[in-house]
């Protein structure tokens, strides 16, 4: 059998020992921010059994007024991006001249966009379950100057 | 204590350790290219959006550029395959865990950071500690089980931690609330339609995964029969939040697969063939 040394244990009793007490500290006090030690937080929200739940999207209108919805695809970024930062781009909607700036990045050949909105469509729930019904609500808005 | 201890550094045969390693660095190969191809994308995304977690600004590490992302996908993957053939395993171990980390950094610092990784991260980090094991080695490892046992902790750490975060962020109310109604409505399948439309029984499986998660450590103190069973039902889980919310949870399968005695595969493997080799007619 292979062993390990006394000082070979040590190292990895202690490295055991800070790593676990990092990711306990980060699930009780952590964001985020703090990854990989960050707390597990996916899903870890309590909306009300009633509560409408939003489903955000982001739209572009280039010049020929086409409206073209912004994905992961064609833009880089992924839509729980745009959410993670979400309360920026409604503080400042000129960041969204970012995001057209990706797109043109990403699609050289592509009608420019003179537009970008955030939109959240907000789906009816009931009881803990969906309703079908849903109405829309722009949050940000960037227009070419 | 003496207990616990030897319980961290159990040894397990060689040839297991080498099986997961291939594994491991396998995946990262495949991460790269197949189930999280979206990081590359950040090559093209102005810098103003990079937000640096917190361990970006630490080291400090350099805003994204197309040059860095397409440069890093590219020698990881070459690394990541050379590490999968168990050549210098410390070395190319140690390269790996740190571009993949790097790696990681892109990917969670544009304002959206997944909960899937740690265990990964864990064994990377862990299995460069081994050094050399070869495939089909009975020999006990100490380092190669302790290798083993934090991957394990840190994918149980996954479920029971995430547990906490759910009474942390969301209180009790988390289990009669809303949010796996929330979470097919934004991504659900048609499975998921059709569970959402039995009364309450979206409120029973916010229960049961609440139950589950807390009970998870038990893992560690069933009999070995029994535990492999579990970590069936942990992939049965995954199974099922893929076939109605379409997340995979894919690098955290990956670590899972650390309870595994993954070197029988390869026993079952060479056994087929030496009866096939046996059925050949001798000429």
């Amino acid at each position: 059998m292979e062993t390990l040394s006394t000082r070979g244990r040590l190292t990895r009793l202690v490295a055991t020992v800070v790593t676990g007490a990092l990711l306990l500290a980060g699930t009780l006090w952590g964001q985020d921010d703090h990854f990989p030690f960050g707390p597990f937080r996916m899903y870890s929200t309590a909306p009300g059994p009633d509560d409408d739940a939003p489903d955000t999207r982001v739209e572009g209108v280039d010049t020929t007024g086409r409206t073209v919805v912004l994905t992961e695809a064609n833009s880089g970024l992924r839509r729980a991006e745009i959410e993670g930062q979400q309360q920026a781009y409604v503080d400042n909607p000129a960041r969204l001249a970012q995001v057209a700036r990706a797109y043109a990045e990403k699609n050289p050949g592509a009608t420019p966009l003179t537009e970008v909105r955030i939109v959240v469509r907000w789906a009816g729930v009931e009881d803990s379950r969906p309703t079908g019904t849903s109405h829309d609500q722009v949050i940000a808005t960037w227009t070419a100057p | 204590m003496d207990r616990a201890v030897r319980w961290l550094f159990e040894p397990v045969p060689k040839g297991r350790v080498a099986a997961f390693r291939t594994l491991v660095y396998l995946f990262v190969a495949a991460d790269l290219v197949i189930f999280t191809p979206w990081v590359r994308n950040h090559a093209d995304i102005p810098g103003e959006l990079y937000q640096p977690l917190l361990v970006g600004r630490l080291l400090p590490l350099p805003t994204p550029t197309p040059l860095l992302v397409h440069g890093l996908f590219w020698v990881l993957l070459v690394i990541a395959l050379l590490a999968a053939t168990g050549r210098a395993p410390r070395l190319l171990g140690w390269t790996v865990f740190a571009l993949y980390f790097e790696w990681m950094v892109i990917a969670m610092s544009y304002g959206k950071v997944d909960h899937d990784r740690v265990g990964l991260l864990v064994a990377l980090a862990a299995l460069a500690t081994v050094g050399r094991v070869r495939h089909g080695d009975p020999e006990p490892t100490e380092a190669g089980g302790w290798a083993l046992r934090v991957t394990q902790i840190a994918v149980i750490c996954t479920y029971f931690l995430a547990a906490w975060a759910k009474l942390r962020f969301g209180g009790i109310d988390w289990v009669t609330g809303s949010v796996l109604a929330r979470a097919i409505i934004r991504r659900g399948t048609e499975l998921a339609d059709l569970i959402a439309g039995v009364p309450y029984l979206l409120i029973l499986a916010q229960l049961g995964i609440l139950v589950f998660e807390l009970a998870s450590p038990l893992i560690f103190v069933l009999p070995q029969r029994f535990r492999t069973w579990a970590v069936a039902f942990f992939y049965s889980f995954h199974l099922v939040t893929f076939a109605t919310i379409t997340i995979s949870f894919m690098p955290h399968l990956i670590a899972l697969a650390g309870f595994l005695p993954l070197e029988k595969a390869r026993l079952v493997y060479r056994r087929r063939g030496q009866e096939e080799r046996h059925e050949r007619p001798v000429v």
